[in-house]
């Protein structure tokens, strides 16, 4: 899914894909900047919007009213490099004529890509990666999922996580190592790309580092605000940041995710095999120590246990994202983890079902006690 | 061929002015469209990021003029043709590279 921006040009209006409009408009004002104090600036400029709009047109059809990004950044290849007079002269002598340019070739990465009809972008972006149809990498996925017994599942649902989505055009364009002519975007891009690898590491790890003395904190004063904790622990780096960092971070929020889930449902079992037999898998309280005890005590080694690890998944996420806070992300990806293990089991295993039972016979009847008391 | 392309880049750029005004010249009005068509298989090709601000400059100094000519689809266009001017200043153009290549053969000898 990618937003859309309507814009006018010359007068007619056009819908583009966002990274389709952020490449037009960094050539345009790169053509403006180029053109510096000429006086024609401004009718050469509209010459210009008007030579785009008609390339635009005779890449939209009835049954396509968007310019894409791959669109954009084949029209502004067509169009080449804007010249102003002062510029000319100086690249005369260098490269010359701007269709024997060497087409920059930003390094070609995989990549997540929404577009249509893509439901996780995975396989998406592997066709652009190797240049071929989408439909063929999602046959590959079938057959190979029903002879491999489900177990390339696993490597696609694992590379939801560690393949980043190409939100930018630049991405996009490293996405189908496709050559990009608008000169603006890749100074940027490179530009970025050294800042970020640069920085995005350090960032990385001091928030880490960050999060691990907050924690510390938080162990001495556990019973104090648990989200305050969390909430420091989450403000990963607000901006976006390397490829491979994001790689890492979809990892680690995968890992995280599972064992929080998994924490999560050995709490959930300890707690109701407590509550209806009084025991946990074999395992008596000791002595007269009544059931409320054993369940707070539960509780408490239970967020004691997890709290790092939802931590951590909530700074995978908030990496992952860009975002501060990661949003309600990670909460949902352990409760929608809980709920398929919950319903894979359900389905599967007799035992986990006749407990799952037990547990809901607990629930009935404390509802009623406490309806009764009260 | 490429080798020659890219090492003579910088003399077809200088050359480009000549060789759209000869263009225009040869009939009563041309629109980008149909220079950059009549261009793409020769050594001047050329994109339109080169040929707006050229053919402005070429306004500027009064070598062509323009006028806006309504197309059978879309916007109006503009046409272009040579001035008197313009077509003076191709003569002394013809006539220097005239001179230019009689003085690189008479080099030779």
């Amino acid at each position: 899914m990618e937003r859309v921006v309507t814009i006018n040009l010359n007068g007619n209006s056009y819908q583009l894909e966002e990274p389709a409009y952020d490449a037009l408009r960094a050539y345009m004002t790169r053509a403006e900047a180029a053109l510096g104090a000429n006086p024609d600036k401004a009718e050469i400029v509209r010459d210009l919007e008007q030579a785009i709009a008609d390339k635009c047109g005779s890449y939209l059809s009835p049954g396509k009213s968007v310019v894409s990004a791959s669109d954009m950044s084949r029209i502004l290849g067509e169009m080449g490099p804007v010249e102003g007079e002062a510029e000319a002269g100086a690249q005369q002598q260098q490269s010359g004529a701007a269709p024997n340019h060497e087409p920059f070739r930003p390094n070609r990465r995989l990549y997540r890509i929404y577009d249509n009809g893509a439901w996780t972008g995975v396989s998406a972006g592997m066709a652009a990666y190797a240049g071929i149809d989408v439909a063929w990498v999602r046959i590959f996925w079938i057959v190979s999922g029903l002879f491999t017994g489900g177990f390339t599942c696993l490597v696609y649902l694992v590379m939801i996580f560690a393949v980043p989505v190409a939100s930018t055009s630049e991405e996009l364009a490293a996405a189908h190592g496709a050559p990009f002519n608008a000169q603006e975007v890749i100074d940027r891009a490179k530009r970025e790309y050294g800042r970020f690898t640069e920085t995005s590491t350090a960032n990385w790890r001091s928030e880490e580092r960050r999060w691990r003395r907050s924690w510390r904190q938080q162990q001495r004063t556990w019973d104090a605000d648990r989200g305050a904790g969390a909430t420091q622990a989450a403000a990963a780096p607000a901006q976006p940041v390397g490829y491979v960092e994001r790689m890492f971070a979809g990892l680690f929020a995968f890992v995280f995710s599972i064992i929080t889930a998994a924490l999560l449902i050995a709490f959930l079992i300890a707690f109701f095999s407590l509550l209806s037999s009084g025991s946990v898998l074999g395992w008596t309280p000791p002595g007269d120590a009544p059931t409320w005890l054993v369940l707070i005590v539960l509780a408490i080694a239970y967020a004691a246990i997890s709290s790092p690890f939802s931590a951590l998944q909530r700074t995978s996420y908030a990496t992952l994202s860009g975002r501060r806070t990661g949003g309600a992300t990670d909460g949902l990806a352990t409760i929608a983890i809980v709920v398929l293990v919950g319903a894979f089991a359900w389905v599967y295993s007799p035992d986990a079902r006749a407990f799952m039972e037990q547990g809901y016979v607990v629930v009935r009847d404390f509802v009623t006690y406490w309806d009764r008391q009260w | 061929m490429p080798i020659a392309d890219e090492q003579f880049a910088g003399l077809r750029k200088g050359l480009l002015e000549f060789a759209i005004l000869t263009f225009v010249s040869g009939r009563a009005s041309a629109y980008v469209g149909d220079i950059l068509e009549a261009l793409a298989p020769t050594p001047f090709a050329t994109q339109e990021g080169t040929l707006y601000p050229l053919l402005s400059k070429l306004r500027r100094e009064e070598f062509v003029d323009y006028q806006w000519v309504e197309s059978g689809q879309g916007p109006p266009r503009k046409y272009y043709q040579l001035t008197d001017k313009g077509s003076g200043r191709l003569g002394e153009l013809a006539a220097y590279w005239r001179h230019l290549t009689s003085t690189l053969e008479s080099l030779g000898r």
